[in-house]
């Protein structure tokens, strides 16, 4: 098996869609304490509001290309045949498409980063940024219980 | 989320949606990229003189979010549970 072809394989997409989000995650989570207490410099800020980007972005591609290529054909049949058939039905669904309003609006919060102090104090925007990075962590949270529940169904679906 | 919950209910939408990359969720991604660079770009055009609204489109990209994400919980449960 060549590289490209472990990195397709259903266990590493998967793998990679949740270890990307949780140092997305991770990075929106500092990001927001530091935002909170005045903390870091605006380059220590913007890093870490990038590599959340890129991380949520990272995951995205996994998550998309499992989601695309074998979670319809393999996994959604199993769910709905099982015993959690709203596992798909809702859970799947919201989460498919709650995934999409993360990025826009993690960038938007790099754009803020690029913010001095000041500029951040003067535009009255330290309550809203902090709110935008909680959006982020919270959904990408929110996000990774839903796969959690997804996963469970799945198993659960395919002993039933 | 409009895009989404219309094509829930339009058969020929959501087809379309299948036609233009292989699969509705890639075509939905990417129009949700087109359109964050499409109003990136106006917000930045239009508030560039108005800083004082900054805070106002933020706080409205905020609540659409939060509301976006209660919106799809529950048309998706009403959808499972046919409430409609």
């Amino acid at each position: 098996m060549d590289m490209l072809s472990l990195l397709q394989s259903k266990p590493v997409l998967i793998g990679l869609h949740l270890g990307f989000a949780i140092v997305g995650i991770d990075a929106f989570l500092w990001l927001l304490g530091k935002i909170w207490d005045k903390g870091g410099s605006v380059k220590a800020r913007m890093i870490t509001a990038l590599i959340g980007v890129l991380a949520f972005v990272a995951s995205w591609i996994a998550g998309g290309y499992y989601y695309v290529v074998f979670y319809g054909t393999l996994v959604k049949p199993v769910i709905k045949e099982g015993l959690a058939p709203w596992a798909h039905n809702i859970i799947m669904e919201v989460k498919e498409h709650i995934f999409l309003f993360i990025i826009p609006v993690a960038i938007t919060v790099l754009f803020i980063t690029l913010l001095s102090d000041d500029e951040i104090e003067n535009l009255g925007l330290r309550q809203v940024s902090v709110a935008l990075a909680m959006i982020v962590a919270g959904l990408g949270l929110l996000i990774g219980a839903m796969g959690f529940v997804i996963s469970a169904a799945a198993r659960w679906g395919a002993l039933s | 989320m409009t895009l989404t919950i219309w094509a829930e209910f339009s058969v020929p939408l959501k087809d379309w949606l299948k036609s233009v990359s292989g699969h509705h969720w890639t075509t939905k991604s990417i129009f949700s990229i087109l359109l964050f660079i499409l109003f990136t770009i106006i917000f930045f055009l239009a508030l560039s003189n108005r800083e004082d609204k900054v805070r106002t489109v933020l706080r409205n990209l905020a609540v659409t979010t939060i509301m976006g994400v209660v919106v799809l919980t529950l048309f998706f449960s009403g959808h499972h549970f046919k409430w409609f």
